[in-house]
């Protein structure tokens, strides 16, 4: 299960990162706080496919199905 | 104190940190572009208003000391090697206490730096005044004494804790201890685990923050509700742009020509009365006619970038954008340059990834523009007729219009698609993961300021290029025979040299020379073609020099062609003068001149032969 496929109001934790992300991206998620072990939750899912909203700690961050799909949660 | 004596106190932070309100705050209206030898981006250099021997630099903000992209690597770069050569003396971490834990991986990369480099730093936990409203508090002290460096509580919007600042500056230090690993070099975890630890110790507690935040997103971003705000929110600054700026337009048009009227008198008649009239005052008109626009149009898309909405925009637009290889932010610039392109390419300042910045400003010249309106409605009312279909429902201008109007907004995000797929470069960039920053209320005056310094900008920096190109018309217009007959001056003469050009099109050389006139503003077309047709006034009344056009048997294809021509065609001396303004180099203008040009060419000729083959 990706972070792309997280509910609205559904929360998990980060697990892994898919094999396929660049490593610059995967620098990045983890300093923002998406890192694995880290809980993350859907806190909107706007319709048509729009960005989704994540709450990391005290912070929302809107992610797309492109960056949202390369993380794994469990 | 000469600036050149001052403490050079450099501003660091990730976007949203407030670090630029703070900088604004600090420095007032005393601003301009820092000269460091050999580093390539703006840094704003400003004196502080409170103390002359302070000298703040505003270092463009990033997520991270680790780039993950060209214009990060930049920016990055730029900060390191101010402290390498040794051009700074104390640096300050702008952070937003509402949000610590974020702040502190930022401020413990800054941390390690300035420990390496020797040079003494401070954190300015910023936003306090958000805390307080919330009766949530944080530690600074605890904070300072874990991290063994100056922490200063304040707040960029109210001003709180501000007064404290040169008092932190003169007693930051040289942060004393490095962690068990190098921070910026080590598994990224490392750094975040710090900065949780150090933000569950001393950070305010609370959810209050993000559950206000979360309902009203829930209202913004919702199906419908979110679709019909954004409707609104657009609909008003679209509006901003025409009707409100309108009126101050009016204003400085009549006021120009009030000045005209008391000082061309005064001139001796001949070449210098008529240099003054039409090239001083109709060239200082023709340029400072944007001002209001300008103005009016900063201002909104600052209230909407402060108060947060913008973000929420930018994530309303961003699926569709995508596919054009754009991004939700570029969405108002292409909208503003609805209005103009002049204020849309300033707009385009809030789309971060420089690479997408540069798809949009390939965008906004295509955007049908206000000035093309004069250009269409005198073709279509040349070629087109007046009666209705559909029982009344359908006019064929309004639709002509209409379809022209679409062709532009089409071939703009054709042109981003297929420029965006071209180059690897191009497709590979930031991830789109988008802070939402908080709701909050404007702060007005930094906002007003801004909007009044882009003004500035724009008359001191892009107005030199568009008067000079506005002179150099004019003399071509006027001599050699002295503003006697337009189709006899150098303009004329060159006019007819095209000829050949425009001729496959069906159109002859007076055409030719309304064309070339044109770059100065896309609607002088009208005039001018008036003039060669012996109209006055064509500006104000379309209808005779549409009836000559028509009687001068002009083919209904060449009319098609103008309209596709003038759809696409960067003919506006003030668009290349501002993007070569905001790029930086007259690389990118002249790039779109020139491939704009032609494929204006090819469009409109295609259309011609089309049109002809059919008609």
């Amino acid at each position: 299960m990706t972070l792309w496929d997280l509910t609205q109001g559904a929360s998990a934790k980060v697990s892994s990162f898919k094999s396929n992300i660049q490593s610059g991206y995967r620098t990045r998620l983890s300093e923002l706080g998406f890192h694995p072990g880290e809980h993350i939750s859907c806190v909107l899912s706007p319709s048509l496919g729009a960005p989704k909203l994540y709450r990391v700690n005290n912070t929302v961050y809107s992610l797309d199905d492109s960056i949202a799909s390369l993380i794994e949660v469990a | 104190m000469p600036i050149a004596s001052a403490a050079k106190i450099a501003l660091i932070g990730s976007p949203n940190s407030g670090k630029s309100l703070l900088f604004n705050r600090l420095t007032g209206l005393n601003q301009k572009v820092a000269n460091f030898p050999g580093i390539t981006v703006d840094i704003a250099s400003g004196q502080s208003l409170d103390d002359s021997s302070i000298q703040y630099l505003d270092f463009p903000g990033v997520y991270s000391l680790q780039a993950i992209s060209g214009e990060e690597k930049v920016a990055v770069e730029a900060f390191t090697q101010a402290l390498e050569e040794n051009l700074l003396d104390t640096v300050i971490c702008v952070v937003d206490s509402t949000r610590l834990e974020k702040g502190l991986i930022f401020a413990l990369q800054v941390l390690e730096t300035c420990h390496n480099y020797n040079k003494p730093m401070l954190i300015a936990a910023n936003m306090v005044d958000v805390l307080d409203q919330h009766s949530m508090q944080f530690d600074p002290q605890g904070l300072a004494e874990t991290l063994k460096i100056p922490v200063l509580p304040i707040s960029a919007r109210t001003g709180l804790g501000l007064s404290e600042l040169p008092g932190a500056i003169a007693t930051a230090n040289v942060p004393p201890q490095k962690f068990e690993s190098d921070i910026i070099a080590s598994d990224e975890s490392i750094n975040h685990l710090h900065a949780q630890q150090l933000a569950e110790q001393h950070g305010p507690k609370g959810d209050l923050l993000i559950n206000t935040q979360t309902r009203l997103d829930s209202f913004f971003l919702h199906s419908w509700f979110g679709g019909l705000s954004f409707f609104v929110i657009m609909y008003l600054l679209f509006q901003s742009i025409f009707s409100w700026a309108a009126p101050v337009m009016d204003a400085v048009e009549a006021g120009i020509g009030w000045l005209a009227s008391i000082v061309l008198p005064v001139i001796p008649v001949g070449v210098a009365t008529d240099f003054a009239s039409d090239a001083i005052f109709g060239g200082i008109g023709a340029f400072l006619v944007f001002v209001p626009q300008i103005f009016v149009l900063t201002l909104v898309v600052g209230i909407l970038e402060d108060s947060g909405y913008l973000a929420r925009a930018a994530v309303i637009c961003h699926k569709p954008l995508r596919f054009f290889g754009l991004t939700g932010k570029s969405f108002i610039p292409m909208l503003s340059g609805v209005a103009c392109a002049i204020p849309g390419i300033y707009a385009a300042r809030t789309v971060e990834s420089t690479r997408k910045r540069w798809l949009t400003y390939l965008a906004i010249p295509l955007m049908p523009c206000s000035a093309r309106l004069p250009v269409y409605t005198l073709i279509i009312a040349a070629f087109i007729p007046a009666n209705k279909a559909l029982g009344g429902l359908l006019g064929w201008q309004g639709l002509a219009m209409f379809s022209i109007y679409l062709l532009g907004i089409v071939c703009a995000l054709l042109v981003t698609a297929i420029v965006s797929r071209s180059s690897a470069e191009l497709r590979t960039d930031l991830p789109f993961v988008l802070e939402m920053p908080p709701y909050r209320l404007p702060s007005w005056k930094p906002l007003v300021r801004n909007a009044w310094n882009r003004c500035k900008h724009f008359v001191t920096k892009a107005g030199k290029v568009i008067f000079m190109v506005t002179v150099i018309i004019w003399i071509l217009g006027y001599f050699p025979n002295y503003g006697e007959s337009l189709g006899d001056s150098w303009l004329g003469t060159m006019g007819q040299w095209i000829e050949p050009v425009f001729e496959p099109i069906g159109l002859d050389w007076r055409y030719g020379v309304a064309i070339l006139s044109s770059f100065l503003a896309r609607e002088v077309f009208v005039g001018t073609l008036g003039t060669m047709f012996g109209i006055e006034g064509a500006q104000e009344d379309f209808s005779s020099l549409a009836q000559q056009i028509q009687d001068s048997g002009l083919p209904l294809g060449s009319g098609a062609a103008l309209l596709v021509f003038f759809a696409i065609a960067l003919q506006c001396v003030s668009t290349l003068a501002v993007l070569q303004r905001e790029t930086g180099s007259w690389r990118l203008p002249v790039q779109l001149f020139i491939s704009y040009s032609i494929f204006a060419y090819i469009a409109a000729l295609s259309v011609f032969n089309l049109v002809e083959l059919f008609s």
